[in-house]
């Protein structure tokens, strides 16, 4: 008995070809390390010509076509006939489509979105709330950085759906900055204090010009905006950079900034408020009548 | 043997020693050559420079003043002193046994927007020179293989926006003087590079100067025998109908500059020595 399953069991094992086997082992062996070879040379020569996002795209586009040329000619050479796996896929493909429509419409976006180029690698973006830098654009998803360092995955569906900011398209930012002054300052001192100040802090482009706006009368200041213009890599910190410039270069100049107060008026209608003046009673005495009470 | 500590216990016992007679005039491509423990200040536009020399490094310290508007000269001293520790610092490991240092300049390694005094019209078919005093930045280069530590900017420099849009255009520093249409008013500065602008207008319209934005990057540097700075003539030529403008980079330096020797060369190399770039994207 033993003996018919050892010759069964090397019947099997010399009637499989190993040869073909090993062939298409080594020719997926050799598609891989082709294509890694491939991709890494091309993206060498496109770093320099292009932008990362390209580079980056035609690198996979050259991977995956490499490798998918090999794994047929890998599967050809296993005895597999590519006919009837097409065909195989063909119905695949639908039962799977049903199961799968995210991932497909996920797909779909991510095509129009290599079509559009809303961003590219390394912009910063936002999306629902979420700020980030892209790190990866996938077939499925985009892949942002936040600046706390949180890895935030996007589907591409909804980066086609919803609306995405990008900060970083243009070279240069406008910052506009709310500040309020007291209403007995003079507004026009204010303006040309805030302009000079735009002139002289480095952070500040010479060229859109800086302006300054009367914004509101507001329930307890003047309310100016404050525009000036930043290279883009500099927003955070020209914000906050000039947003200390001005606290300083108002207290020097002794011109109020007013924090929210309420004024009671009676109104010339009405009667005055009745105000009575008490005196302030110690600790120690409210104690002891606190006591007498108790007793 | 000095090591960092010893440098800094130093500090205070050295401060007898500084002699103020000791200082005298820098100057661009010349060996200084130090001793280990010895620190050279260097006072140049705005920018104040100690560099120090010890057994197994160099260092370098730097901070801008603004005592005055327009510095003039260039000093320098040496001595044991060290700044305060509010200074920053920068620590490079000697590349070679060589003591000595020299400072090059070079020019802005983004465009330069240069301004007239006051704007100025250019009657059609008429043109104009005018001579702009340009900011250098300094490269620190030390030892036997003249190996360069690092770059400064001798003021601090100020951005500026040129193109039709908000969208469109090129970040350019500011020029810190006006451009002058007579050379005896632009003034002479050892940390400033002279640049003739001539600009050609051949349009049907007379052309309205307010601005320019001038390749710095794009110039090689020239030294005179009085130590100033010179670049070659630049000659921007509007055309009749097209909204472009071309500009041209001559390989000769002016008469007036005198006597002249190649410093640095270009930051970049343009092609064919002739420029066209949109009218608008040129001045502003």
């Amino acid at each position: 008995m033993f003996e018919d399953i050892e010759q069964n069991l090397l019947a099997v094992i010399t009637e499989i070809p190993w040869s073909q086997w090993l062939a298409a082992l080594f020719l997926l062996v050799m598609g891989l390390v082709l294509a890694s070879l491939a991709a890494r040379g091309i993206s060498r020569v496109m770093q320099s010509r292009t932008s990362r996002h390209h580079s980056v795209l035609v690198r996979r586009l050259v991977f995956y076509t490499v490798l998918a040329i090999f794994v047929m000619a890998a599967m050809r050479e296993a005895g597999f006939s590519l006919d009837v796996l097409l065909g195989a896929a063909g119905i695949l493909t639908v039962a799977i489509g049903f199961a799968s429509q995210t991932s497909a419409s996920n797909m779909i976006s991510g095509l129009f979105l290599l079509v559009e180029r809303p961003f590219e690698l390394g912009d910063y973006i936002e999306v629902e709330g979420t700020i980030g830098e892209v790190v990866s654009i996938d077939l499925l998803s985009v892949k942002l950085r936040t600046p706390d360092n949180l890895y935030v995955r996007i589907p591409n569906e909804t980066l086609i759906k919803t609306r995405v900011v990008n900060r970083s398209r243009f070279p240069i930012r406008r910052i506009d900055l709310t500040v309020g002054i007291a209403y007995a300052e003079d507004v026009e001192r204010v303006e040309a204090l805030l302009l000079d100040l735009a002139r002289r802090e480095i952070c500040c482009l010479e060229e859109p010009k800086p302006f300054v706006l009367v914004t509101a009368f507001a329930a307890s200041s003047v309310d100016l905006q404050y525009s000036f213009w930043v290279p883009k890599d500099q927003v955070l910190e020209g914000r906050s950079r000039m947003m200390v410039a001005i606290k300083r270069e108002l207290d020097r100049a002794g011109i109020e900034i007013p924090f929210p107060h309420t004024s009671l008026y009676a109104g010339s209608h009405s009667e005055p408020f009745r105000v009575e003046l008490t005196r302030a009673q110690s600790n120690k005495q409210q104690d002891e009548i606190d006591a007498s009470k108790t007793d | 043997m000095f090591i960092e500590r010893d440098v800094m216990t130093e500090h205070t016992e050295a401060l007898s020693e500084s002699d103020p007679d000791a200082t005298q005039a820098g100057g661009w491509n010349q060996d200084y050559t130090l001793e280990s423990g010895q620190t050279q200040l260097h006072e140049l536009g705005h920018l104040r420079l100690w560099l120090t020399l010890l057994d197994k490094e160099w260092q370098v310290r730097s901070q801008y003043h603004y005592e005055q508007a327009d510095p003039a000269g260039w000093s320098m001293s040496t001595s044991h002193v060290l700044p305060g520790v509010d200074v920053p610092l920068q620590r490079f490991v000697r590349p070679d046994a060589g003591t000595q240092v020299r400072f090059l300049p070079a020019l802005a390694a983004l465009p330069t927007v240069i301004r007239p005094y006051q704007p100025l019209t250019i009657p059609a078919a008429g043109e104009c020179t005018i001579y702009v005093g340009t900011q250098v930045w300094l490269q620190l280069r030390v030892g036997t293989r003249d190996t360069q530590l690092t770059e400064l900017a001798l003021t601090e420099p100020s951005l500026t926006w040129v193109g039709p849009s908000t969208m469109e255009g090129d970040l350019c520093y500011t020029a810190p003087s006006y451009g002058r249409m007579v050379l005896d008013a632009v003034p002479k500065r050892p940390w400033r590079a002279i640049t003739p602008v001539r600009i050609r207008n051949r349009r049907i319209e007379p052309l309205w100067l307010d601005r320019f934005s001038l390749p710095t990057q794009l110039l090689p540097l020239f030294q005179n025998d009085q130590g100033q700075l010179w670049t070659p003539k630049v000659t921007v030529v509007c055309e009749t109908d097209m909204n472009a403008a071309r500009l041209k980079i001559s390989s000769s330096l002016i008469p007036e500059a005198g006597q002249c020797h190649p410093l640095s060369p270009p930051r970049e190399s343009s092609e064919r020595g002739s420029l066209v770039r949109a009218f608008d994207r040129m001045f502003g």
